[in-house]
């Protein structure tokens, strides 16, 4: 197993400075070959490496219709990724294990109203989705965007937050947790939001979320009382995870390898769970 | 089981062994401070084919090592370098003697989760190039309940070769895989007479009837999976302390982390043994913890051991050979364990 838990090389192309405590790293995998077979669908991970450092998971946060490069976008949380931030410059090399994981089923998708819902750092994997979206709209009904952080410096791709608001093709939304000056947008927590502003229709919708623990609790209670059946309900799970090869143990849920089986689950999938969280 | 059965003497047994020790790179109990290990051996008189005690660590550090390097690096001006670290004897061809049916069963039950998906090459050609002798052990150890689990302990086919020291005082030599058949054929010369079945049989209902520990199994898994709210799993655990030692000295725990070592410009990434036991386990950047408490790991423990694996792989993780019992600093048993919370009402 050892030659599977070797990464591969990638330059560092770009630092992108998101929000205080998020950095973008854009990666390019530095052997041809490497680069070629390296095909990943969105909703996957990969397990990062600051040799030296130590080894840490992140959502790939771009779609794969534009290749080349890829990104992943870093929260500074704990030891690794705090040397992450400090350390890591454009030109350096970094390493890279994956692509790992399920992925968002955007085939059973087509020809359905997509709502996303984020919080914070919780983009970073429904970006990848709604780029490939974008790139894909003809296969897609209505694209509804709901993100919300707590202030304004909070919210990450500020640059494409601005695309998708200039894009006719998709609704945004978003929101700030206080009220700040100079904000015209919407004030108030994800759930609110999405029962008082967005109010989505049920009919045809899939719904995909990722963000906080307690955001999710929360608009998943919402979105129970708007009536979305658990199934059309997508999420990506936090847990802690090593190895990405179903084998370390850790990302263990019951009889699940998060991992393997994930991180993609429907909302009726997590609740078959047994209850650690 | 139509494999034939050779019959040899104490003599002829340790001629044996003296034989297979000289032509192959051999591993076989060794008494290390009151204590059986398995070990490279190079001439009988260093091992214990027989040991009579079940051995305190298992099979499981010759194909799943404590630690072992992933690959060093090396920054310069002009990048990083990875160099892959690459075990070259994976090739080697290795006999271990004396072993207990407990610890080859246990690697059968990680074949399961190294082979599926993703496969662990390493494990796999260190399994193939591994062939195992086992002595059928004379009475049961007073933390063991081999026979009270989901497997035919009787009829198993986790090693080779069986040795079987009958009552007559003669040795019976079975092979129970084609392997071991073949490995027999080569390497001993005198057939048993038609009764070395019944001898073979003798010995075993002796054996299984020396069982101090036994449980409904199939009973207990349900129970434990009813009983995942129980506040019983923080009552049978509340002594624990947490040292992982049940985990590293487990033959079946095979959970591992990562961890980089760096000295100026070069490093080390190695992979070692970890445990599910720990607080830091499940700890995630930022300071979630979705076990944050002792009884929850247990609980995670023991329905590893006893459920989930069960569900995923079809085989119970746990192959009651009680080590981690004999181990313990304070006494606690997962034979205790799951059936304090299996039986309470």
């Amino acid at each position: 197993m050892e030659q599977l838990l070797v990464p591969m090389l990638c330059r560092v192309e770009k630092v992108i400075s998101e929000t205080p405590d998020v950095n973008t790293f854009r990666l390019r995998i530095k052997d041809e070959n490497q680069l070629q077979q390296f095909n990943w669908r969105p909703g996957q991970f990969v397990e990062f490496s600051l040799l030296g450092y130590g080894e840490c998971t992140f959502c790939i946060a771009s779609s794969p219709t534009r290749k080349g490069t890829f990104d992943c976008s870093i929260k500074k949380a704990g030891s690794v990724t705090a040397d992450i931030h400090s350390l890591i410059e454009e030109g350096m090399d970094v390493g890279i294990r994956g692509p790992f994981g399920n992925w968002f089923p955007y085939d059973e998708m087509k020809g359905k109203n997509l709502l996303f819902i984020g919080g914070g750092i919780g983009l970073a994997p429904l970006r990848s989705l709604i780029q490939y979206c974008i790139d894909n709209r003809g296969d897609y009904k209505d694209i509804t965007i709901l993100y919300g952080a707590r202030s304004s410096a909070d919210l990450v791709y500020k640059e494409e937050l601005k695309e998708w608001q200039a894009n006719p093709s998709i609704k945004l939304v978003l929101t700030i947790d206080r009220p700040e000056d100079n904000w015209n947008d919407n004030v108030g927590v994800v759930p609110k939001i999405l029962e008082e502003v967005v109010k989505p229709s049920i009919e045809n919708t899939k719904v995909i979320t990722c963000g906080p623990p307690i955001m999710i609790k929360y608009t998943l209670l919402s979105l129970d009382k708007l009536g979305f059946e658990p199934k059309n309900v997508i999420t990506t799970l936090e847990m802690k995870m090593q190895c990405g090869l179903g084998k370390c143990g850790r990302c263990n849920i019951g009889h699940t390898y998060v991992c393997k089986d994930g991180p993609v689950f429907t909302y009726e999938q997590l609740k078959a769970l047994p209850d650690e969280f | 089981m139509s494999y034939q059965i050779y019959q040899t003497d104490k003599a002829g047994l340790a001629q044996f062994y003296e034989n297979i020790i000289g032509k192959n790179e051999t591993y076989a109990p060794v008494l290390n401070f009151e204590k059986y290990e398995y070990k490279k051996v190079s001439k009988l008189a260093d091992c214990n084919p027989e040991s009579p005690i079940v051995l305190t660590m298992s099979m499981k550090p010759l194909f799943f090592p404590k630690n072992s390097a992933i690959l060093k690096y090396k920054e310069s001006s002009e990048g990083t370098e990875i160099i892959p670290d690459a075990e070259d004897d994976l090739a080697k061809k290795r006999v271990v003697l004396g072993v207990k049916h407990c610890d080859a069963r246990a690697l059968q039950v990680l074949d399961k989760v190294y082979q599926w998906d993703y496969h662990d090459e390493d494990y796999r050609k260190r399994r193939e190039n591994t062939l195992i002798i086992s002595t059928r052990c004379e009475k049961a150890g007073a933390h063991c309940f081999c026979t009270s689990l989901d497997y035919d302990v009787e009829n198993s086919d986790a090693y080779d070769v069986m040795v079987v020291k009958a009552a007559d005082g003669n040795y019976y030599l079975q092979a129970h895989t084609d392997k071991g058949d073949a490995f027999l054929k080569e390497n001993t010369g005198k057939l048993a007479a038609n009764d070395g079945i019944e001898k073979i049989k003798e010995q075993y209902t002796a054996f299984a009837a020396s069982f101090a520990l036994k449980m409904n199994y199939e009973e207990v898994s349900k129970r434990l999976n009813e009983q995942f709210d129980s506040s019983e799993f923080e009552n049978a655990t509340s002594n624990c302390i947490s040292c992982n030692t049940c985990s590293f000295i487990c033959p079946t725990c095979h959970c591992f982390k990562i961890s980089d070592e760096k000295i100026k410009d070069k490093g080390i990434r190695y992979k070692a043994y970890d445990s599910c036991n720990s607080p830091y386990f499940t700890l995630m950047a930022g300071g979630h913890n979705p076990r944050p408490v002792k009884y929850r790991r247990w609980r995670q423990r023991a329905m590893h051991k006893f459920v989930y694996y069960k569900e995923r792989f079809d085989v119970n993780l746990c192959v009651g050979c009680g080590k981690c019992a004999i181990s313990c600093p304070v006494n606690i048993h997962i034979f205790d364990v799951v059936n304090q919370v299996a039986n309470k009402a």
